[in-house]
This record gives structure tokens, C-alpha cells and sequence, in this order.
């Protein structure tokens, strides 16, 4: 199933599947670490629902149409989720 | 794991002073050129500043250097030239400030590049280093922010990173001054190559890129045999990398790959040069569509592998609970934009409240007691009155103003303003402010070059250049205007004062003008959104582009330094242009007032002519005339204003025609402006227009040096100005059918 970041919820640490953007547009978010692999965990949304996500230990701030190119998996085991 | 205690007394401050001389602004000649590189806010300016002695603004928020700065010092006898380049993420070049970094690594021939690296973010800071060293093997790591990696549960093992990448690796706090000694030292060891690097190399990429790589980099040895690494050369030329295919075009390819500054090689033939640009194009027919994927994904991997093996994440946390909860605070569905309000005014209030009594003092002495002295010293020296005149009452009353009327709110809002920038409140702001953005059709980093303009429209305009998008940065530009800028607030706050702050009872006047003037502030926000707004529906169409910004933690404000800074850098500097502005300024108006024909001055001519315009849009004939004076600098607004008020409405209080009137307080200023016909409509729609006008000269200037463009910059002048006549023109009709 496409499980799209958007429909993550708040605090919930996910791995980064791919990101369904063009090249030009993913680019960077890769330069910012948000690649393939990563974790990731929206932690907040804006005033306007856009959101912050904590990637590699920063806080990268994303509209929410950019979140919606982000397809990620749910962490299974509990060694996964760390 | 190397333990990551630094050496204390190798870097001290102290221990460097014997070495060390700072010699502070660029010199014209130099031993050795160091390049400092790194991704955005990693402290590069920070390095910058502990090498040089110099003060270069710092900010905690990504994208704060632009341009590339440039200082010196010296050690050893040596003379070191030395360059801040603005951040970048890679060398693949998005937006002009990091095509400046980019081109500066690869054309800048630098001695050494000093990689300035976030040890909080081994592996993403890596993907850059990584591109360097493919680049050139002069390259030195300076592993920033160890203190914050601690924090953050991150251990980096700087020897086993030094043995990965093959170069030196010196930990340190840029802030805390610590590991600059040892920094100096080996990037000096490298720029005098009495210290080798291996640098690592990626290793082969997928076969049908590899094939493509192999292919064409026997060819870039073949013209260019001075190239280091051809394979590097080779992958950009195949991803049709524009400044590399230039630089094998016109031969500067050479020059870079020398790598001194000395050896100044012949270009390779024409016909060499185009064969190898022409072979690049054949192998390009033969990759695989997801090229570019391909590479950058191979890229990431390596940085992946290095990082892994150098630090060890995931060890205690330090409590982040104070981050987290004003974060929570700051950028919240509720609370986000009310605390933002609340901040701005707060900061207003404090300028306001701690601006009247040293402005009051600074009249006082410089108009109230220099002036006079000076007249009386003139006058025993029999001094012709015109020479007098023009120099004590056009001049220099002119040039004292300003300081009495602007030093005073800039020396408190500057700091003030710093302060936050430093704290990392500034892309919180840009954060909460993203949607309407969006909205406007622009980009979300516009808040930033908006915060910017506050302080100087002229600095919010060069600072658009963190957005990648031409279309959007040209928005950017065009509407910097509307945020009230330095040489605006002491207009908005002296008419608030009298106007507004007046109707409310004493005790509470500081808090209604300041609440006056944030209106006005945000009036400005919401012309920038609306003037946004049509123009990408109109001239500048198109989709706005995905926007990530990335929020770096709060970090406490230095507070001594953001003071010393902040007064030296943003306040004098801007008092000495407004100083500029005022002098010639108040000559001018000396002689439009004394040169008469008709039996009335120029001046009153000109008044009278803008009269009937200036009453239909709500104001007179003397604000229009000191808006045409004034376009050289917003800051000359107020005293022509006194000045002309004085001289048209023949009213007592200058010293004679074309004196800058020597209102030494608020309430004499209120006193004559009243006398002089003015209502709470004059002085509210003065507000409006100092708003809504054309920038000031500079900033004009500006616009054109960025745009390279007369239509822009024509635009970009007109459309504030067309808004302030309406607006102002609406509210006058509006007001006197009120009234009526």
C-alpha cells in the first residue's frame, strides 16, 4: 500500500521509502538528508497544517504538498523502531 | 571512540595571540588564499570572524551569507587571504548564492578549502566534503558544533574521520573560539604542502555509467593532462554541468586544475577543447535515464558508508525540553501568530519607550547648544551670512538631525532585532508565514528576505538570492518595499507619537503608538502579500515550488558580541549613509529656500505647486516636496518636513529661511506641525505614504544590479508609489465624508 507521510501521525517515527517529486524538486530535500533510508517523524504542523519533521536530528519544515511526495513504511519490529 | 575533549590550552585565545595577527579587511596581496565552505549554518562566518578579528554579521538561520566575504590575517609571517563563501548543500549549484560557493571551489584557485562541517549532521555535511575533495586535494574539515553533537547524542571520532577522508580533520566550537589554533595550523601545513592528503575517492558507479566515466576521462586527460582527477571532470561534463563545459571552452579548466596561482598554463588547443565537448555529448546519448539518480544516489551512499563508520549516534540525549516546548509555543496552530504579533511589538515598544529621552538629549545638545555656539563662533569670525548659512543651518542642522532622530530607535532595534535573529527565531517566522506565501503564488523564504528588509530594503533585496526560483525571487524582490525599513521607523514613530500616541491618556501614549506603528508594519506584510499576489497571476505567473526549510535549534544569543555587532555594523554604518544623504541634502533645501523669484523662495513655488495634490491625497505640499528631496534617503524625511513647514506657513521657530527646524523636543514638534495646518488625517496618511512610496536610491540601484533590468526596477519603484496615491487618496475621501 502507498503510505504517504501526510497520513502519519504527530510523533510517529516512519523510514523513507522514496520521494515521488522530479529530480530538480527532490534534490534538496536529499542536500537536506531527507533520503531513502532515513527515519522520520512528523513532530509538529504548521498554523496552516504544513509540517516539521525531525530528520537525522534536525528540523526540516515542508509543505504539505511536498510531505504528500514523501511514500514511507511503517517501522515493524520493535528493533526498528529503536 | 577518540575521546572528544579538546586540547584547552591549544586553543585558547591567549596562545594564539603570539601567533596570530589579524589584519582584518582584504588585503591586495597575499601568501596563500584559504576558501571556508560548508553547508548553510554550520558557523562558517563564525570561523570567519575568530580568524579574522572581523565582525562579519552572523545569524542562526540558513542562507544568511550571500555573498562571499572577505578578510586576512596573518601568521607566521605569513599573509593569509581568506574567503567566507555563502552555504551550500552541494556543488550542483541551485540558486545564485550557492553557484557563488560553487564557483569560487572550482575557478577561485584556492591554496585550501577549509570545510566548515555541523558534527550534529556528520552524514548529510559529508555529501559536500565528499564533492570537494573530488574537486582538489588541498582540503582541510573543521568539525563545528562538537558541543551541540554532545548534546544531541552524537559522538564523532575525528581521527577515525581524518583516516576515512584522507585529510585533516580538527574538532572544535567556532563560537567558543576553540580549535581555531589547530585549524590554522593545518590548513596552513596543507596550502604550503608541507602536509599530504590522500583524499578518498567514491568508487565505481553502476556499468553503464561506469562505461560512460571510463570512456570519456581518458579524453579529459588527453586535453587537459594537468587535471587531477578527470573522472570528476568527466561525470559533469556527461550530467551537462554548465560553468565546467564553459570553463573546458574557454580553457580555464587549466588554470583550476594547476591549482597555483603562479603556474599559468596555455589553454589547450580549440579544436582539443571542442573534441572533448563533443565526445561528452556522444557518451551522453548512451546513459541510462535515471543518470542523475544514479549519481546523486551513489554520492549519498558513500557519505552514508564514511559517516557510519566515523560516529556513533543514538548515545544519551541531553534534554531538549526547553527547545522542544518553545518550539511547541512558537510555531503553533494557536499561539504561532499571536506570539508573533506580540514579539514584534514588544520590540517596537522597547524602541519607542528607549528612544525618547537620549533623542530628546542628543537635540538638545547638538541643535539646542552646538548649533547656537557655532552660529555665535561664525558670527565673530565675520563669516558671510550665506556662507553661514549653508554650512551651520543647511548642513550641518541637516546632518544633526538625523543623528538625534535616528541613532537613538536603531542603536535599541538593531540589537533587539539581532538578538532574535541569533536565538534561530527568524525561520520560525518564515515557517508560520509559509502558507500565505504559498498562497501569494511565492516562496516561503521570502519571510526571511522580509525580516531583512526591515533593517535595509537594499539587504533584503541582495539576500533574495537564497531563493532558487527566478520567478519568485523577482517577487521577492519587487515587493522588499513594503517592509518599513530603518530610515522609515523614525518617521512612523515621531507622527505616531503626536497623532495617535496624543489621543490616548499620557500613561498609555508609548503602548498606542507602538501599536500604531505595528499596524502599520503589517499593513506593510499584507501589501506584500496582496502586490505577490497579482503579480504571479499577472506578469510573473506560475506554480509555487516545493519549499523545505530547515529550523536550526535555538542557540543563546551572544549577547555582548550581537551588541558590539550590531552598533557597529548595521547601526553606524547605516547612521554614516544616512549622514551621507543628510549633508548635501541640507544644502539643497538651504538653497531652494533662499533663492527667490516673484518675491517668494523656490521652495514656496514648489510648495504651492504640489499643494492641491497634496491636499487631495490627505497631505500637503510640503510632505510631496520632502518625498522628492528625500528620494536619496528615507531618513531626510522629518527635518524637510520641519523645515518646509517652518518656512511656507510663516511660522516662528527657525533661525531664518531654510534652517532645518531645531525642534528639540516631540511636543514642539507637535506644536508647529499643528500650526502648520496639519490634522490626525495628515499625520496618519503621512504614515501610509512613508509606507507605500518608491525606494529610496539605493535601494533602486540595488534592485537594478540584481535584476539587470529596467523593466524590474521600474516596476519594482512605480507599484509602491501607485499604491501609496490610491491608498492615501481613498482614505482622505473616505475620512472627509466621514467627517463630513
Amino acid at each position: 500500500m502507498d503510505l504517504r507521510l501526510p497520513s502519519i501521525p504527530l510523533r510517529q517515527t516512519v523510514e523513507l521509502v522514496s520521494i515521488d517529486l522530479p529530480a530538480d524538486q527532490a534534490e534538496p530535500l536529499l542536500e537536506r538528508g531527507v533520503l531513502p533510508g532515513c527515519r522520520i517523524c512528523p513532530v509538529r504542523s504548521s498554523p496552516s497544517g504544513h509540517a516539521i519533521v525531525s530528520v537525522d536530528g534536525s528540523l526540516l519544515a515542508l509543505r504539505r504538498e511536498t510531505a504528500a511526495c514523501l511514500c514511507v513504511r511503517l517501522l515493524t519490529s520493535l528493533q526498528e523502531v529503536g | 571512540m577518540a575521546s572528544l575533549a579538546l586540547d584547552s590550552c591549544g586553543s585558547c585565545a591567549e596562545h594564539r595571540t603570539k601567533s596570530l595577527v589579524r589584519l582584518g579587511l582584504s588585503p591586495d596581496r597575499w601568501d596563500y588564499l584559504i576558501a571556508l565552505a560548508g553547508n548553510p549554518n554550520t558557523g562558517k562566518s563564525t570561523v570567519f570572524n575568530a580568524l579574522t578579528g572581523l565582525r562579519q554579521h552572523t545569524g542562526n538561520w540558513p542562507g544568511k551569507t550571500v555573498v562571499r566575504a572577505e578578510g586576512a590575517f596573518e601568521h607566521d609571517g605569513k599573509r593569509v587571504k581568506i574567503v567566507d563563501l555563502p552555504g551550500t548543500y552541494s556543488l550542483q549549484a541551485g540558486s545564485v548564492d550557492e553557484e557563488v560557493a560553487r564557483d569560487f571551489v572550482l575557478f577561485g584557485r584556492p591554496d585550501v578549502t577549509v570545510v566548515v562541517v555541523d558534527a550534529t549532521r556528520l552524514e548529510r555535511n559529508l555529501n559536500l566534503v565528499l564533492q570537494i575533495l573530488e574537486i582538489t586535494d588541498r582540503v582541510v574539515v573543521f568539525l563545528n558544533l562538537m558541543d551541540e553533537a554532545r548534546r544531541h547524542g552524537v559522538a564523532v571520532d575525528p581521527v577515525r574521520l581524518e583516516k576515512e577522508l584522507g585529510v585533516p580533520v580538527i574538532p572544535g566550537v567556532a563560537r567558543q573560539d576553540s580549535g581555531i589554533d589547530e585549524l590554522i595550523s593545518a590548513a596552513l601545513d596543507v596550502a604550503a604542502g608541507t602536509r599530504t592528503t590522500s583524499p578518498f575517492r567514491a568508487g565505481r558507479y553502476a556499468p553503464d555509467v561506469e562505461r560512460a566515466v571510463v570512456g570519456l576521462a581518458p579524453v579529459v586527460e588527453s586535453v587537459y593532462p594537468e587535471v587531477p582527477n578527470s573522472r570528476w571532470v568527466a561525470l559533469r561534463l556527461l550530467n551537462a554541468d554548465e560553468a565546467v563545459q564553459e570553463a573546458v571552452r574557454s580553457g580555464e579548466l587549466g588554470q583550476l586544475a594547476s591549482g597555483s596561482q603562479e603556474a599559468v598554463h596555455a589553454p589547450p588547443p580549440e579544436a582539443d577543447r571542442q573534441r572533448l565537448l563533443d565526445a561528452a555529448t556522444r557518451w551522453r546519448w548512451d546513459l541510462p535515464t535515471d543518470f542523475h539518480d544514479v549519481v546523486t544516489q551513489h554520492s549519498y551512499d558513500a557519505a552514508e558508508e564514511v559517516a557510519g563508520r566515523a560516529q556513533m549516534t543514538g548515545l544519551k540525549r541531553a534534554g531538549f525540553a526547553f527547545d522542544r516546548k518553545l518550539d511547541k509555543a512558537l510555531t503553533s496552530r494557536v499561539f504561532g501568530f499571536p506570539l508573533m504579533l506580540l514579539i514584534l511589538a514588544i520590540v517596537f515598544w522597547i524602541t519607542i519607550e528607549g528612544a525618547n529621552v537620549p533623542s530628546g538629549m542628543l537635540a538638545t545638545l547638538l541643535i539646542g547648544t552646538v548649533h547656537p555656539w557655532l552660529n555665535g563662533v561664525a558670527a565673530a569670525a565675520s563669516v558671510p551670512w550665506w556662507l553661514s548659512g549653508f554650512v551651520l543651518d543647511g548642513v550641518y542642522l541637516a546632518t544633526a538631525w538625523v543623528i538625534a532622530v535616528m541613532l537613538p530607535p536603531m542603536a535599541i532595534f538593531f540589537p533587539v532585532f539581532t538578538l532574535l535573529e541569533d536565538f534561530g527565531y527568524l525561520p520560525r517566522v518564515a515557517f508560520n508565514l509559509d502558507a500565505l506565501f504559498k498562497k501569494a503564488g511565492a516562496h516561503g523564504k521570502q519571510a526571511l528576505t522580509m525580516c531583512m528588509g526591515f533593517g535595509c530594503n537594499a539587504a533584503g533585496v541582495v539576500a533574495t538570492r537564497v531563493i532558487d526560483s527566478p520567478r519568485e525571487r523577482l517577487i521577492a524582490i519587487i515587493t522588499n518595499n513594503f517592509s518599513l525599513c530603518n530610515g522609515r521607523w523614525p518617521t512612523q514613530i515621531l507622527i505616531a507619537t503626536i497623532f495617535i500616541g496624543a489621543l490616548a491618556p499620557a500613561s498609555l501614549g508609548g503602548l498606542v503608538s507602538a501599536a500604531a506603528v505595528v499596524g502599520i508594519a503589517l499593513l506593510g506584510i499584507t501589501m506584500m502579500f496582496l502586490s505577490s499576489w497579482l503579480l504571479s497571476r499577472t506578469v510573473l505567473r506560475g506554480e509555487a515550488t516545493s519549499f523545505s526549510l530547515e529550523l536550526p535549534p535555538y542557540r543563546p544569543p551572544r549577547i555582548l558580541q550581537t551588541l558590539y555587532t550590531s552598533i557597529i555594523d548595521r547601526t553606524l554604518i547605516v547612521l554614516w549613509r544616512a549622514v551621507v544623504f543628510a549633508a548635501p541634502a541640507g544644502a539643497v533645501i538651504w538653497l531652494i529656500a533662499n533663492i527667490s523669484f516673484g518675491g517668494e523662495s523656490l521652495a514656496q513655488h514648489l510648495v504651492g505647486w504640489l499643494n492641491p495634490v497634496g491636499l487631495l491625497l490627505g497631505l500637503n505640499g510640503v510632505i510631496l516636496l520632502a518625498y522628492v528631496v528625500a528620494i536619496p534617503a528615507n531618513e531626510i524625511v522629518i527635518p524637510t518636513v520641519l523645515m518646509l513647514t517652518v518656512l511656507t506657513g510663516g511660522l516662528a521657530g527657525g533661525s531664518g529661511a531654510g534652517v532645518m527646524f531645531e525642534a528639540d523636543s516631540v511636543g514642539a514638534t507637535s506644536e508647529l506641525l499643528r500650526a502648520g495646518g496639519w490634522t490626525l488625517l495628515t499625520g496618519v496618511n503621512l504614515m501610509l505614504f512613508s509606507l507605500l512610496h518608491n525606494p529610496c536610491s539605493t535601494t533602486i540601484y540595488t534592485i537594478f544590479q540584481e535584476t539587470r533590468s529596467a523593466k524590474w526596477t521600474t516596476l519594482a519603484t512605480a507599484l509602491p508609489l501607485a499604491m501609496g496615491f490610491t491608498v492615501c487618496f481613498l482614505v482622505a475621501q473616505v475620512w472627509r465624508l466621514v467627517a463630513a
